[in-house]
């Protein structure tokens, strides 16, 4: 696998001896405590999202990354409780009459004896746990952030050079040079980069370049309280990434899978994914493609060989039917 | 927060609100707490009922509405934290040339924490050959896909600026095509007309396409590189080079050197070629599904629409001026309208057949209506000059080129609003990435071949490289430098 891979043609920064860099987000070790979002929008110097809720149906005040969203913490809600399941679970609360056993203090959990207290027999207690697990209601979070493709579809859409690869195959606007055309903003398939309204150019992640030209790990990844998201040579991640995989389905979780990395070239998300994830669920469920690549290196070849051939046979058959019109009314 | 992160003493809130209990931090801003909680763990035994303004909304419907609502510069403090909004942020480091404090050796910071420690088993096991690409191609090809969790990409910025600029642009790109084909015939005094509408349509273009730019003042950085990936860019120089030619080619006639004036026309002719069809390049390279899955029609239907209206802005022109009816310029432009209105409707209704499930962008909703109402008027156009009889075909003639137009335009919008709608529509997105959303995917093919970053060839500081990077800063500079003035000037 050639981990460092980009398009000959693109703007880029050269500096011998740098690796490609990246994110490995593992979604099943995320808690959705938001902790990367305050810090990227803390080191960005980014504006909040206010405390409203974006979503329909979830418990989300970000909604989607944007120009001034960087990182969006997805709360996927899977399949509802079921109002009779949930009127069970309350009844089965009720007939305990509500008495559950109090939670000893950190303090009190060790008895004089120094042994733990007893726990209650099964039976006495509704297994909550169970009743949950039989309901089937899940809730998982992803910390969606821009994927930093191989095959980038803001970068080879950006007209005026904006958008450039880094040293560490990552993709950085220049928000100097950033005229706000909005091309790069449908050319994204994974609905990253986006025009601030009020600014005016377009915002993406930029992997805290700034951070690690200075040697400082990105602020999301810093801030990440239980590693879900992960910094580092983008070989290292994936091999971590992979063995993660392999652990997780020796623990019969069949569904981990690896969004963006180690994949055959064939099956490569727009190349390979700078930042992966480890998702369990289909992609669609954290509002990604199954499948995407660069639209404009998709494309771009045969719209424009139709859209020229078209355009020339159009001033052809324009210049022939003045002809014909002159040779029918015989005038010279 | 002051350092060391303590609340003040008294354990008083920043506020002056104090805890009553330990529970009140649940409690709504009010003070009034939700449901009764009976049970010794604070658990509410009777569902509570929530206060309506927490809930999260029950659709999407309003979302876009909500959100501009709360990024309006009024609302939202946009004060950096570093320089002034605009401008550089000033940083100066403690320590000239010394690393910034926690700075370890290859970013020695992020090191791996508790998890890869031996007794968490986090990444243990070294997957057998072959079972991650598996396990990835099971989950995303053979699972059906699951109901999407939108939005997956977002939907285009661009507001009626841009239309309109691809109608101008075709109007202008299809005159052209007229100046050129009336110079071949021989009737230069037609030709020099039909370069005259193509200059003043091309005229309001660019205003256009500054308008629409998120920091217009840097219109500039347009022209900063060339770069033959982006439609955009590369129509950008091709509207210059055509802007340019025609305003030769006008001078040339208005000074009198007729044979400048029409090779100069002629060149113009050849950037319309383009410069009428790469709009429709513009949007097929996009991950908007209506877009993308029309890629080989767009072009052809946009030049289509360009070479009628750019035929009925001429004609008008040249009936305006006192051409006779039966002038073989103005028989031929009127076929010209005619036929190219033909071909593009042909296009169109093959396309919207192949589309399938991305076609409803168009079919339905604003778009739908756009996409009708131009079907209705260009219809129109086509039937009353063959039912007009005796004096009433000249005024049905001219009726019917207007209705090209006003046509045309409609088309324009319709496929730049079904674009928006597209691309919020989540399923589309979700069953094009699946291959799933028109019935010929085979359309779509592989991309190029990556070459590794290490063998690409370092740029070169000396020779004709150096001048393009002297062209970038100075064209990038320039924006800049025109921006601040434009704020000055307000």
């Amino acid at each position: 696998m050639s981990a460092t891979v980009a398009a000959p043609t693109e703007l880029a920064i050269h500096r011998g001896g740098a690796r490609r860099m990246g994110f490995f987000t593992d979604t099943t070790t995320c808690i959705g405590c938001k902790a990367c979002e305050v810090a990227c929008k803390q080191w960005n110097d980014l504006p909040a999202d206010g405390s409203q809720f974006k979503k329909g149906g979830s418990y989300d005040h970000t909604g989607e990354l944007s120009a001034s969203t960087w990182r969006h913490v997805r709360f996927v809600e899977l399949l509802e409780p079921s109002p009779p399941l949930q009127q069970e679970a309350l009844g089965a609360l009720r007939a305990s009459s509500g008495a559950l056993p109090a939670i000893p203090a950190a303090g009190e959990l060790r008895g004089s004896s120094g042994a733990l207290p007893a726990i209650p027999a099964a039976g006495e207690l509704p297994d909550l746990i169970a009743m949950a697990e039989d309901v089937g209601s899940k809730w998982v979070f992803m910390s969606d952030v821009c994927k930093h493709c191989t095959n980038a579809g803001c970068l080879d859409a950006c007209p005026t050079g904006a958008l450039i690869r880094t040293e560490y195959e990552t993709v950085v606007l220049q928000a100097d040079v950033c005229n706000g055309c909005g091309y790069c903003v449908p050319a994204c398939p994974f609905g990253v980069v986006d025009r601030d309204p009020i600014d005016g150019r377009a915002g993406k992640c930029t992997l805290c370049y700034d951070r690690l030209e200075d040697g400082l790990e990105p602020a999301c990844a810093k801030a990440c309280p239980t590693d879900s998201i992960q910094f580092g040579p983008y070989e290292e991640l994936v091999a971590q990434a992979e063995r993660r995989v392999g652990e997780l389905h020796r623990r019969g979780l069949d569904g981990a899978y690896l969004y963006g990395a180690g994949d055959e070239p064939e099956h490569e998300l727009a190349g390979g994914l700078g930042a992966f994830f480890l998702l369990t669920e289909a992609p669609e469920r954290y509002g990604l493609p199954a499948e995407a690549d660069s639209p404009v290196q998709e494309n771009l070849f045969a719209a424009t060989a139709a859209a020229l051939g078209a355009g020339l046979l159009a001033a052809a058959a324009a210049a022939l039917t003045f002809a014909i019109s002159r040779r029918g009314r015989g005038i010279a | 927060m002051p350092d060391g992160g303590e609340l003040p003493d008294g354990g008083e809130l920043p506020d002056g609100g104090e805890l009553p209990d330990g529970n009140s931090l649940a409690s709504s801003p009010g003070g009034e707490r939700r449901g009764e909680c009976e049970s010794p763990l604070g658990l509410p035994v009777e569902a509570p009922e929530p206060e309506p303004s927490e809930e999260p909304p029950s659709s999407t419907a309003g979302r876009d509405e909500s959100w501009t609502a709360d990024h309006d510069s009024a609302t939202r403090d946009d004060t950096p934290a570093l320089g002034t909004r605009g401008g550089p942020a000033s940083w100066r480091r403690a320590i000239e040339g010394r690393a910034v404090a926690l700075a370890r050796p290859a970013w020695g910071d992020a090191g791996w924490s508790y998890l890869f420690g031996r007794d968490t088993n986090y990444a243990a096991v070294e997957p057998d050959p072959g079972e991650v690409e598996a396990a990835s191609l099971r989950m995303r090809s053979e699972t059906t896909p699951e109901p999407v969790h939108g939005p997956v990409i977002h939907a285009p910025v661009w507001t009626w600026e841009v239309p309109l600029y691809f109608w101008f642009g075709g109007v202008a790109s299809g005159a052209s095509f007229a100046a050129l084909a009336a110079d071949i015939a021989g009737d230069h005094a037609s030709a020099r007309v039909a370069r005259k509408v193509s200059m003043a349509a091309v005229l309001p273009a660019p205003v256009l396409l500054i308008a629409d730019l998120g920091r217009p003042g840097r219109f500039l950085n347009m022209l900063r590189i060339f770069k033959p990936r982006s439609p955009m860019n590369v129509g950008a120089w091709c509207l210059t080079a055509f802007s340019g030619a025609g305003a030769g080619a006008v001078a040339a006639d208005l000074v009198g050197a007729p044979r400048t004036g029409r090779a100069l026309g002629a060149a113009q002719a050849l950037l319309g070629s383009y410069l009428g069809s790469y709009t429709g390049v513009l949007l097929a390279t996009t991950a908007v599904p209506v877009w993308a899955r029309s890629r080989v029609f767009l072009g052809p239907i946009f030049i289509c629409t360009a070479t009628a209206t750019g035929a009925a802005a001429t004609r008008l022109t040249l009936a305006a001026a006192g051409q006779a009816e039966d002038h073989p310029t103005h028989v031929a432009l009127s076929r010209i309208e005619a036929g190219a209105i033909l071909a593009e409707l042909t296009l169109s209704a093959l396309n919207e057949r192949r589309l399938g499930r991305a076609g409803e962008a168009l079919a339905h909703g604003t778009p739908g209506r756009l996409s009708r109402a131009a079907k209705t008027l260009v219809g129109g156009g086509l039937v009353l000059p063959l039912i007009a009889r005796g004096r009433a075909r000249r005024p049905a003639q001219n009726l019917a080129s207007v209705l090209y137009l006003a046509g045309g335009l409609a088309f324009r919008l319709a496929w730049v609003e079904a674009g928006k709608a597209s691309a919020h529509d989540d399923e589309a997105v979700a069953l094009m990435a699946r291959a799933k959303l028109t019935p010929d995917e085979s359309l779509r093919v592989g991309t190029e071949q990556r070459a590794v970053s290490e063998d690409r060839p370092p740029l070169a500081d000396s020779g004709p490289l150096h001048a393009v990077r002297e062209w970038s800063a100075t064209i990038g500079r320039a924006s800049l430098f025109v921006e601040r003035l434009i704020s000055r000037v307000r």
